[in-house]
């Protein structure tokens, strides 16, 4: 007896739906036949056929956007064959149609042909599995528009060449319409995608325009790149991805070789000749790069004579061609030495010797002179006070006679004279300087013509000076004699601290009225001047310490 | 001295014949003139007419145009994607068409061959028809969209916005161009819209309302776009790169 046959089938069944046979049914069979009998009844619980399981549609896909097709799972099959049949509504109709095409698809598909696809329809669809026992049906599968499920095929015939003939190499890929697609009555448009890949890095996407070919520029020489593609119906989902092509571009500067042997041939030659062009003419070249300069020239001076070399005769050459003022020959003599003469009680309180006009107070019968330092003639101030009996400085006692001038003797004096250029011929500036020394005199040529004059006399609030006829050079100064005259006045009244009044004068520029303070800084002379004395060249006034009232240069310092 | 006065007579004759002569050629010349020079203007005038007012051709228009429909098309699918990706499919309402989109009752080309068997014209009526149904729905969809409940309400209010000004601008183009065609593209189907002006009450029901109109439109959209680009393939038959 087959275990397969009908009735021994049935027999099985009716067991197998009751529990108690069973356990009557061990109890009866102890023996070996019991195991077999077990064996058998476990045969026969793998042989209970059942309904079937219940299918699973998977999904759907439309390559084209014209036909598609649905995939199913089916369930357990119950033992018994199954027959799977796939049930569809369209919206809008009741009516219900079954699959066209189970096989074109494959095993567990439905195919719907160009018949039956309709697009912005909703698809209703359920697989039912039937076997002897009964069917199951599936869930219901909404389509909701043929679009959602359009995934087109991989573009065909992805070809990627390097083209290196120009300069930059670049690669030209070049493809097909993914198959069954329709690209002539407009019914779908496919977009393209690139994905450039260039060894190990990120990859690179780009969106042709054109249908067939594009070309990549940004490509290395001696690089490789991984190409594919990948494409799209009308926004739909995209197509997987083609196979991958891969490329390596040739090295660059393999194929320029000759190229660079050429230029550098080329450029070789031309270095070569300037090379020869400017050792052969060096001379000419030199010349040309770097022109002598001219050396100087002095009118009047002949060269030659200066490089034989001859002392005087260059020094006649240079010298002798320029009227030098006579005044430089003293611009060096700046000495500066102070000359106080042999009498009594001699006693310098203060004495001090600075560029500036600063007070001094000498005891009486001294005569002080003190000559500064100077730089140029005009900028000399020196003062010379003569000091009183009482050691105040007053002007009576500032005219010295010859003779006093003459006493005095200072050792430290030197011999080359220097004349403290303070009152020069040029003007004003209110100095009585004597001269000292008369063997200094002729020290210089010019010298004591504008250095020094004579004080003839002091009668109060004027000063007489001394024209000096023998002088060498004679101190004529013209006008000098109404200048002086200003120099000196007469401190009236001693007005609190700082207030000096003084003594007006006769001539023009004499009376300035001045704040006085010992320990401040002078005022501004010219500020006072302007007040209606006649200070205007600078012979003002400056109130010594002690009340005395000194002349001031043309220039002080604030 | 009769003699001379009729030598002078026919001297006056001849002169006279003569004259009479140069005024007509004058009078000719100057009529020639006069017309050549009114000819001149009026061929001028028109060489001027067609050069300002020259008319763009089919195939440049409906290029645009199936630009357009493309650019709208994306960009409802877009929405349609940015509605439900801040959903859970749990929370979301079941992709439920509760009823048929108002535009149902128009009957359309369901397929390529269909699609391709109808006129241009009738196409063209199809698609003017269409998109003039949605008008008014965008304007609903518009008003709702900054107080809906979803997180992305902002994006999806400016993208509708977006959508209906492409909408305007297409139907003003299309207006232009079924003017080129026959008669038959002039016909606009009128749909009307009675969802009501309102959306629901609750959140899910806003949102379900919300989805259900994207989603048609999302399908009229494409509708649009892939009629206007048969259309387009069709009036462009020397330049096979359109299709």
């Amino acid at each position: 007896m087959s275990l397969l046959a009908p009735s021994y089938l049935r027999d099985i069944l009716k067991r197998c739906s009751s529990s108690e046979t069973l356990r009557s049914n061990k109890q009866l069979f102890h023996s070996i036949e019991a195991d077999l009998i077990t064996l058998l009844l476990l045969l026969s619980v793998r042989l209970c056929a059942s309904p079937p399981g219940k299918p699973v549609l998977i999904g759907c896909r439309s390559p084209e956007k014209e036909t598609f097709t649905c995939w199913w799972e089916p369930g357990f099959n119950g033992g018994l064959p199954t027959r799977h049949r796939l049930f569809y509504e369209k919206e809008g109709s009741e009516e219900v149609h079954e699959c066209p095409d189970y096989w074109s698809a494959g095993k567990n598909s439905c195919f719907f042909g160009k018949e039956q696809t309709s697009i912005w329809v909703e698809y209703s669809l359920t697989v039912v599995a039937f076997n002897a026992l009964g069917n199951t049906s599936s869930d219901l599968f909404k389509i909701d528009d043929v679009m959602k499920i359009v995934k087109p095929y991989t573009p065909e015939n992805v070809t990627v060449l390097v083209n290196d003939t120009a300069n930059t190499p670049y690669l030209c890929v070049s493809w097909n319409h993914p198959p069954k697609v329709d690209t002539k009555s407009g019914w779908t448009t496919i977009k393209y995608e690139l994905r450039v890949q260039k060894e190990d890095n990120k990859p690179e996407i780009f969106h042709p325009n054109k249908k067939n070919s594009f070309k990549v520029y940004n490509v290395d020489p001696g690089a490789t790149y991984t190409v594919d593609m990948r494409c799209q119906l009308d926004q739909s989902s995209w197509s997987e991805w083609s196979t991958a092509s891969v490329v390596k571009i040739p090295n660059y500067f393999q194929n320029e070789k000759p190229f660079w042997i050429l230029v550098s041939i080329f450029s070789v030659i031309p270095l070569l000749a300037t090379i020869c062009i400017v050792v052969l003419k060096r001379k000419f070249v030199k010349q040309w790069l770097l022109p002598p300069v001219p050396g100087p020239k002095i009118r009047g001076v002949d060269v030659q004579l200066l490089k034989s070399g001859r002392a005087e005769d260059v020094i006649n050459a240079l010298i002798g061609n320029q009227n030098f003022p006579p005044a430089a020959a003293w611009m060096d003599q700046t000495e500066e030495y102070l000359l106080v003469s042999d009498s009594n009680d001699w006693l310098l309180t203060d004495p001090y010797i600075s560029q500036k006009k600063k007070s001094l107070v000498i005891p009486a019968g001294v005569q002080l002179e003190i000559q500064c330092r100077t730089s140029a003639p005009a900028q000399s101030d020196c003062e010379n006070a003569e000091v009183g009996k009482d050691g105040k400085v007053e002007p009576d006692h500032l005219a010295q006679t010859k003779e006093s001038v003459l006493n005095v003797a200072a050792p430290s004096v030197s011999s080359g004279s220097k004349e403290a250029a303070s009152g020069n011929a040029a003007g004003p500036t209110g100095y009585v300087d004597i001269q000292q020394h008369k063997g200094t005199q002729g020290a210089g040529p010019n010298a004591a013509q504008w250095d020094y004059s004579w004080v003839k006399e002091v009668n109060g609030e004027t000063i007489f000076i001394l024209k000096n006829e023998d002088a060498a050079a004679g101190l004529d100064v013209p006008g000098w004699e109404e200048n002086t005259a200003a120099d000196y006045s007469r401190v009236k009244e001693v007005n609190g601290d700082d207030v000096v009044l003084l003594q007006k004068h006769d001539s023009a520029d004499s009376s300035c009225k001045k704040k006085e303070d010992r320990s401040a800084e002078w005022t501004n002379q010219k500020a006072k001047s302007r007040h209606g004395s006649d200070c205007g060249k600078g012979a003002c006034l400056q109130i010594a310490g002690n009340g005395y009232v000194d002349s001031v240069p043309r220039f002080y310092v604030e | 001295m009769q003699a001379k006065m009729e030598q002078g007579k026919r001297k006056g004759k001849v002169a006279k014949q003569k004259e009479t002569k140069t005024d007509q050629r004058l009078r000719k010349e100057t009529e020639m003139a006069q017309s050549r020079t009114s000819g001149g203007k009026l061929f001028m005038a028109v060489v001027y007419m067609l050069a300002t007012c020259r008319a763009v051709p089919i195939n440049d228009l409906l290029n645009r145009a199936s630009e357009r429909s493309d650019e709208m098309y994306s960009l409802s699918t877009g929405l349609t994607k940015d509605l439900a990706s801040h959903m859970s499919p749990l929370s979301w309402p079941a992709m439920e068409r509760p009823a048929l989109c108002h535009t149902s009752v128009l009957p359309t080309p369901n397929d390529k061959e269909q699609t391709l068997q109808v006129s241009e014209s009738a196409l063209m009526s199809l698609v003017r028809s269409l998109l003039q149904a949605w008008a008014e729905p965008l304007v609903i969809l518009s008003n709702h969209a900054s107080t809906l409940p979803h997180p992305a309400r902002i994006n999806i209010s400016n993208k509708i916005q977006n959508l209906q000004d492409y909408s305007k601008r297409l139907g003003d183009g299309l207006d232009i161009l079924s003017g080129k065609m026959g008669p038959e593209a002039q016909v606009v189907s009128i749909l009307p819209y009675h969802g009501g002006t309102d959306l629901g009450h609750d959140r899910n029901s806003k949102l379900q309302k919300f989805n259900f109109l994207l989603s048609c439109f999302r399908r009229d959209s494409h509708k649009i776009d892939s009629f206007l680009k048969v259309l387009r393939c069709r009036a462009a038959k020397m330049q096979p790169e359109l299709c």
